[in-house]
Order: C-alpha cells, then structure tokens, then sequence
C-alpha cells in the first residue's frame, strides 16, 4: 500500500518561549530520533502541524536546514489551532507533516548579493532564510538584512538579531516604527527607510526577498524597483488558507497556480503577470 | 478524563416545543455516554436531580422568550453560567412564534388570538435569548441535529469553540444525490439556509423551510428573482423567509431594501 | 485494443455475473435524474441515462469520509485501510475524461493515499452514449475515449461491440467468455464506423472553446462579470455536481466518553465565501463574483496552464442543475458576446 502524504508524524516541543506578546516560539524534534535527521527542507517552506482533536495548519518554517535536527517556528496566537498549541508545554506532543512549498530558490541566488526584507512577523520565514545564508557565508556576496517592526517590543528574535549587528560580513538593519520604551538604540522609521544605507549594490547581481505585512509589500518593492533589481529576482512569500499543502484541496489557488506547491515564494514578476495574488 | 474535572452542564428550555432537548434524550445509544462526560446539573426532562444553586461551565438553553417572568430565568441562568449556549432556532432567531412579528404591536395580536385573559405569566413578544443576555454560541435546528450538536457538545467538552457549517443546505442536499427543487421553480429555502440537517427535507422531496436560520452569505435578491420570475409573489416568498428566520428577517429583508 | 461482441440479452446476466469481482454499481432512476448506485434489481439499471448526478468522483473522493482515528492519549491510526471492490457500469466517455484528469491531479505530484486506495478499488465499464441537447462533450474533444476504463461497452442496436481496457478489464471479460462472441466481421466494423459518424452529429450544443484561457484573462475586469456574481446563489451546487471539482475540507471531530476521534475529510467549494479566508480574518475573495470567476478561470484556464486541457469535459452537469443557469456555456456565450437565450 503506498504511503500517506496525510499522515503526519509525531513531534517532542523540547522549547517554546514567547518572541514578543503573542508569538511564541516552537523548537520541535520527531519523537524518532532517527528521523530527525532525515527533514530535508529549504529556506522558505512550511510545514502542516497537527492536533488531532482540533486541526490543521500550515506554518513557516523559521530554522534553517543548515542546522539539522530541530524543526522551528514563531506562531501568533489568531485562532483557534494557534490557541490550543499555545497552551502546550515543552515535551508534549503535536503532529507535524511536510516540508511543502518551493521555498526560497536557493541555488540560483549563490554568488548573488541578498537583500532580506522583513516587517512584523515576516521575520519568521526570513530567518530561515538568513540563518542559511550565514551557515554557507561563501556562496553569498553582500547580504543585507532590514527588519522593521512597530515597536521595539513586537520585534521578534530582537537579541538573536542584535547580536548578528556584531558580525561584519553582513548588514543588519533593524527599526521600529515608534519607540515607546526609550531605550532603543536602532532605527526609528518605517522599514523602506533602511533602503538609504544599501550602498553600491549591483542590482543585476541580487536577489531580494520580502515578507511581511500587505501594506508593506507595494512600499518595499517600489524600493526594490528603483535600485533596479530584476523583477525576476525579487522574491516574496505569501500566505493562503490551506489544507492540504499538497496541490490537492484547492484553498489557497489563485488563477492557475496552487500557493502551496507553486509557492508561497514568488516573483515580483509572478504577481504582476498572475491576477489576486497580493 | 478526571471526575473532578467534568464540566458542569445544564440543559433549560423557555417557549418552544422541547424538540432540542428531546433530540438528545432521543438517541439513547448516546444518552449514557453524554452523562458520562460531563457533570449534568439540571436537565428537567431527563431527570428530577438537579442542583439549581451550582455554577455553571456551560448552558445549554432551548427555547425563545415569551413572558416577562421568563427574562429573570434566564438572566439568572446566565449569571451562573461561563458559557450560554442557545440551542435550536427558537433560542436563537425567535423561532416560529416570532414569525408575525412585524405585524403590527404585540398586544393587540395577541388580543386577537387570545380575547380571554391569561393569569399564569405575562406574556410578551417572542424574542431569542440574545434579546436578553450575552450569548456565546448559537446551535440551530428546529429540531437540532444530534449529530451537529455532539460534533460541538465535545468541542465544548474540550474548551473549543461551538463551529457551525460555514455553507448551505444545497451542499449537503447534493451530498444526498438530490435534485434540485429550485429548478422545478418551487421555493426551497436550501440556498438561504445553514446545513447541518443532512438536508432532510429535500431528500424527502420537500422544499427546505430554513429551519437552521439564515445562511451568513444568502443571496436573497437572486433567489427571489428566480422564483418571481416563475410567477410566484413576493409575499409568498418572504412569508416563508420568515417562517424560521425569526429576528433575522429585519436585518436580511433590510439589505433587499436597500439594494433596490 | 481487442475487441468482442455481447448480445444485448445476455447483458443483465453478464453485470450480475460481476459480482464475483465485487458490487456492480450503475446509473438508477431517482425522480427526474439519475443515480449512481448498487445494483440490486437489474431491471432498474437505466441504460439511457446521461449525466448520474454526482459523477464518478464520488467513488474516488467519497463526499465524506474519515482519514484518521485518534484516541486521547495521542495515538491515530489511517481510518482508510481497504475499500470494497465497485466495478461501476454506464459511464461515458466524458466522465471518463474527467477520471483521466483526476488521476492526474492526484497521483502525480503527491500521491493522494486516500484517492489512490479508493481508485485501485474502482472498476469501470464504459457505456457509449448520445447526447442530449445539454451536452456538448464533442466541442471539448472528450466524446470519445480510448483509455481509462476497464471495458467499453459501444451500443450498435441488437449488441455491444465491446473494448477491453485493461488487464482487469480483461479479467471480467474472460469470467463469461461464453457470453461474448470474438469475431468481429467487416459488417460489425461498418455498423461501428457508420455508428460513431451518427453519433458525433448527434450533438445539439457546440462550444467553440478554442481561445477561452485568453479570453478569460481579457474579460476579468469586464461589467458583465458583476451580473454573473450578483445571480450567483453561492450555493456551491456546481462543485458539487461537476466531474472535476475536488476541493475539499477538513474536520476534527472529538469522541465523546470512550469512543475514538475522527478527522473527516469532506467536498467544499470555492464558491462558498469561507473558502479562503485565513485566520486573522482576512478574506482573499470576498465577492461573489471573485469567486465565480475563480471558478470559470479555474474550468477552461486553469487547467489548460497545468495539464494541456480543460477541467471541462462538457456532460452539461452545470447546465442541468444550476438552479440560477450559470453554467459553462452560457458563460462562454456571454464572455463571447453572443445572444443569450432566457
């Protein structure tokens, strides 16, 4: 009998910790401790996590493969899956199947510059994305990282990130838009005004890649656009009600494509020439 | 589950049939198992033990309001209670006995129907709990679906939230292999109402009668067009709109208003 | 292919025999329309009929059915483990086009485990047909069919000219062989060319189909849409019933006392308006005429851009039951200018 896509397998929480007010985050390993080893996913790409009893969602992933073994993911409470995985203690158990989604196209963007966009909680799949580039530091020229919350309490993995400040092979950039604490010492401004300290960047040698709230696409990519940066190679990922995640339920079509196995990365060329998909 | 740890349920009934409470003592196979899950603290058609001082995890209400005296009841269950529940449509929407509602005031209908005095309660106009009290979840049917109501019995049960079918009667009618009665221009209601029936009436070749209350995405305009179309008067079609729909019907017929 | 011959009096005798492979399933009368169900008189199997109201699908992706069992403790197991046999009897080369897709659709990329178990289990015997004036199979090129069933059965009047499709197909042939006569004579031919010309001009409605993807995009902001979207009862009645429209959805349901949970999967529509909203609230098609039109790019665009044809295999599913005439083609001859008659 073939196997089950479906059937999703059995996953230890070995940390959970709130990221800011309602996000928190999940570092999950099967209970097979073999199998930890053998998740194979890209930067980018999502996984099904299951309680039986109450449901099924897709959620970034937000670790990298470069750093095997430990699954992880910053979840918002905003329904009523995300709910009951919040009242779940470390050493339980959830269900988990997948990786699903093209994820970001990784090998084509070696030997490229990397601009990494990020506003909210689109740092959750960015990081994935950023962890690896650093893991495999050579094959990646500049790399950019611009991340922009509302405020210095709803920025997400803010120390790991700040710590990352110390490194000179890349840039970080991070901002609020309003700082009510008075102890921030980064960037005050909206996410595009970071796009100022991008200096000498050859545009055709780039990728970027975008994830955040709607409003902020059309703003960040209008920035993009003006250094000139191919609209092939500029890289978002995009959410949709799911339930599958494998081409099959239809919940997150749109037009001709499935967002979970055509996505939920595409171009910028995508979205202009593919209708309703941002 | 910990026996220290069952819920506390009570099951009350205002105006109404009692056809929601008699669909759960009705399927026996369940009955047990429905005691066995939970810590039942009042259910007066199925028992005489009942604790009317005890606090409440859950509500289970049937029934709309219809006197004075019953709008206390009620309130008192509510304070009681961390979570009310209206169960079937005459808790929820008002139910038939709010169907002549926009004719004229209550008093002088009820006059008419009623010429000798009533003493035992003072009656009102019927309204749905919601009327009243906070409600926090909402079963319809008239009667309910035993099945929908356990699929959400045990999401309580687990502290989830109640969930309704998100789609009209016409997909579980399809399910059945049904024809479809609109296309012989006879007024179901099945495209204007929530599933959770199975679609019963029209597998048994009759038009839905919108028993389950309004579906949140009716097309009432186009509904109404294809059957007016067919001859059959406006006032026909909106007496059966509010057969069921209760308290519902101002705010659907309102929309119709505006749109023209 | 080869082919044999079955005298039409031997056919009741013949399905009955089937039953030795597992239940004979077959279009039944019900009111005005027809029923796929298991033959049990096989004097009610109508041999006329056109359009079963819910296709083939419903053997292959059952409107509900559970996929898992899971107790409190953490512990599930599949709940689709074997599906009985069906050898399913009367269905036309449309709805066999429409399986042709499916299968493609769910056994390439990602194997559907639950659609897999279920078509291994489904065996099919092709009926020719003629064509009512609701039909309009020919102008999507899916009124003939030279694969995906196990044998095919083509009226020529006093017999059946009948293909075998398959090893299986050649299994329930070979059950009754003395059934069936194995010479095909130049007059047998004739009659089956003679036939197949008849019967291609039998149809009444013709789509001309030929630039539909193009003019679904060009026509995606055009008025006329709103007035589709405004009749649209959002009822959900044209996924259910089409042979190709397999979006589904998922539930948990919770045991009660000591009895196991389920996770029910169960046939949606995109033409509901929950179907795509996410959590946060944000609903991405909102309108109804959003979502009639996903439906209609998602039909004759869609699947073009994916698999080289439309998911439209013209068995006038849509024409018959949508209670408000919304259907393939009066929307071709609306995005196409032309007359449409009330």
């Amino acid at each position: 009998m073939s196997e089950n896509l479906y059937e999703p397998i059995p996953m230890r929480i070995v940390r959970r910790y709130d990221l800011v007010e309602n996000v928190r985050f999940f570092q999950v390993r099967p209970v097979e401790i073999e199998r930890a080893l053998t998740i194979n996913y890209k930067p980018g790409q999502f996984m099904m996590i299951s309680l039986f009893g109450v449901g099924e969602a897709p959620f970034s992933i937000s670790s990298s493969p470069s750093r095997p073994g430990l699954l992880e993911f910053g979840i918002r409470k905003i329904g009523v899956l995300t709910e009951e995985l919040f009242k779940l203690k470390e050493n339980e158990i959830i269900h988990i199947r997948g990786p699903y989604g093209n994820g970001f196209p990784i090998e084509k963007m070696y030997g490229y510059n990397l601009i990494i966009v990020a506003g909210g909680l689109g740092a959750v799949p960015l990081r994935s994305l950023l962890l690896y580039a650093l893991d495999n530091r050579d094959l990646f020229k500049k790399i950019y990282f611009l991340y922009g919350a509302r405020r210095p309490n709803e920025m997400l993995f803010l120390r790991e990130f700040l710590e990352l400040k110390e490194r000179e092979d890349l840039e970080c950039l991070l901002t609020v838009d309003k700082d009510d604490t008075g102890s921030w010492t980064e960037k005050i401004g909206v996410v595009t005004e970071l796009f100022k300290y991008l200096k000498d960047i050859d545009p055709q040698k780039t990728y970027a890649a975008v994830c955040g709230p709607p409003v902020m696409y059309r703003f960040v990519i209008d920035k993009l656009v003006n250094l000139q940066i191919p609209k092939h190679q500029i890289l978002m990922t995009l959410e949709r009600r799911m339930r599958c995640g494998m081409g099959k339920c239809g919940h997150c079509v749109i037009g001709s494509i499935y967002t979970c196995v055509d996505g939920p990365v595409f171009t910028y060329w995508d979205v202009l020439h593919m209708k309703d998909l941002i | 589950m910990d026996k220290e740890k069952k819920l506390k349920i009570g099951f009350y009934e205002f105006s109404g049939c009692a056809g929601d409470l008699l669909t759960i003592i009705h399927n026996e196979d369940y009955l047990l198992k429905v005691w066995n899950s939970a810590e039942i603290i009042s259910f007066r058609l199925a028992t005489s033990k009942r604790d009317e001082k005890a606090n409440l995890d859950i509500a289970f209400v049937e029934g709309s309001i219809t006197a004075e005296e019953q709008i206390e009841e009620l309130r008192k269950i509510r304070e009681k209670s961390r979570i009310l529940i209206a169960l079937g449509t005459c808790a929820s929407f008002g139910g038939l006995q709010s169907m002549y509602s926009h004719l004229g005031d209550f008093s002088s209908r009820f006059n008419s129907i009623y010429p000798h005095k009533f003493t035992i309660l003072k009656p009102i106009e019927s309204k749905p709990l919601e009327s009243y009290v906070k409600v926090d979840y909402f079963i319809p049917g008239c009667p309910i679906d035993f099945k929908l109501f356990l699929f959400n019995f045990t999401r309580l049960l687990r502290n989830l939230p109640v969930e309704l079918p998100s789609y009209p009667v016409c997909i579980e009618c399809k399910w059945q292999e049904n024809n479809c009665l609109l296309l012989k221009k006879i007024p179901c209601l099945g495209p204007l109402t929530r599933a959770g029936c199975q679609a019963r009436c029209p597998t048994h070749n009759l038009p839905c009668v919108g028993c389950f209350g309004p579906y949140e995405d009716l097309n009432l305009p186009s509904w109404l067009k294809t059957l007016q179309e067919n001859n059959i008067p406006f006032k026909e079609l909106e007496k059966k709109i509010r057969m069921f729909f209760g308290v519902k019907v101002k705010e659907i017929l309102s929309k119709l208003k505006n749109k023209k | 292919m080869k082919a044999y011959k079955l005298k039409k009096e031997y056919l009741k005798e013949y399905l009955k025999s089937l039953e030795d492979f597992g239940e004979v399933w077959g279009p039944i009368k019900k009111g005005e329309i027809d029923v796929y169900e298991k033959i049990t008189d096989y004097s009610l199997l109508n041999l006329n009929a056109l359009r079963p109201i819910l296709p083939l699908k419903k053997f292959l992706i059952p409107p509900k059915f559970n996929t898992f069992f899971y107790t409190k403790d953490g512990k599930y197991e599949n709940a689709l483990k074997e599906v009985k046999r069906k050898i399913v009897f009367g269905v036309h080369p449309c709805e066999i086009h429409a399986l042709l897709t499916l299968d493609r659709l769910y056994k390439e990329r990602y194997p559907d485990y639950y659609y897999l178990t279920h078509r291994k289990s489904t065996w099919i015997i092709a009926l020719s047909c003629v064509p009512d004036d609701k039909c309009f199979a020919r102008s999507l090129n899916t009124h003939f069919v030279e694969e995906g069933f196990d044998l095919g059965f083509t009226d020529l009047e006093d017999y059946y000219l009948v293909w075998v499709g398959s090893s299986e197909g050649d299994d329930l042939l070979r059950h009754r062989l003395d059934l069936f006569d194995e010479k095909i004579t130049s007059k047998d031919l004739n009659r089956y060319i003679e036939w197949r010309k008849w019967r291609d001009n039998q149809y009444q409605l013709n789509l001309d189909l030929t630039a539909m993807p193009d003019i679904m995009e060009l026509s995606y902001d055009l008025e006329i849409w709103n007035e589709i979207g405004e009749r649209c009862l959002s009822c959900g009645t044209c996924s259910m019933i089409c042979p190709t429209c397999t979006c589904f959805n998922i539930a948990d349901h919770l045991g009660i006392d000591d009895e196991p949970g389920r996770r029910e999967r169960f046939w949606d529509s995109c033409m509901l308006k929950i179907f795509a909203l996410v959590a946060g609230g944000h609903n991405f098609r909102e309108k109804r005429v959003d979502r009639v039109k996903l439906w209609y790019t998602h039909k004759l665009k869609a699947f073009i851009t994916e698999f080289g044809k439309p998911a439209c295999v013209g068995c006038g599913r849509c024409i018959a039951n949508c209670p408000v005439n919304i259907n393939v083609a009066e929307i071709t001859k609306i995005l196409k200018g032309e007359e449409v008659k009330k």
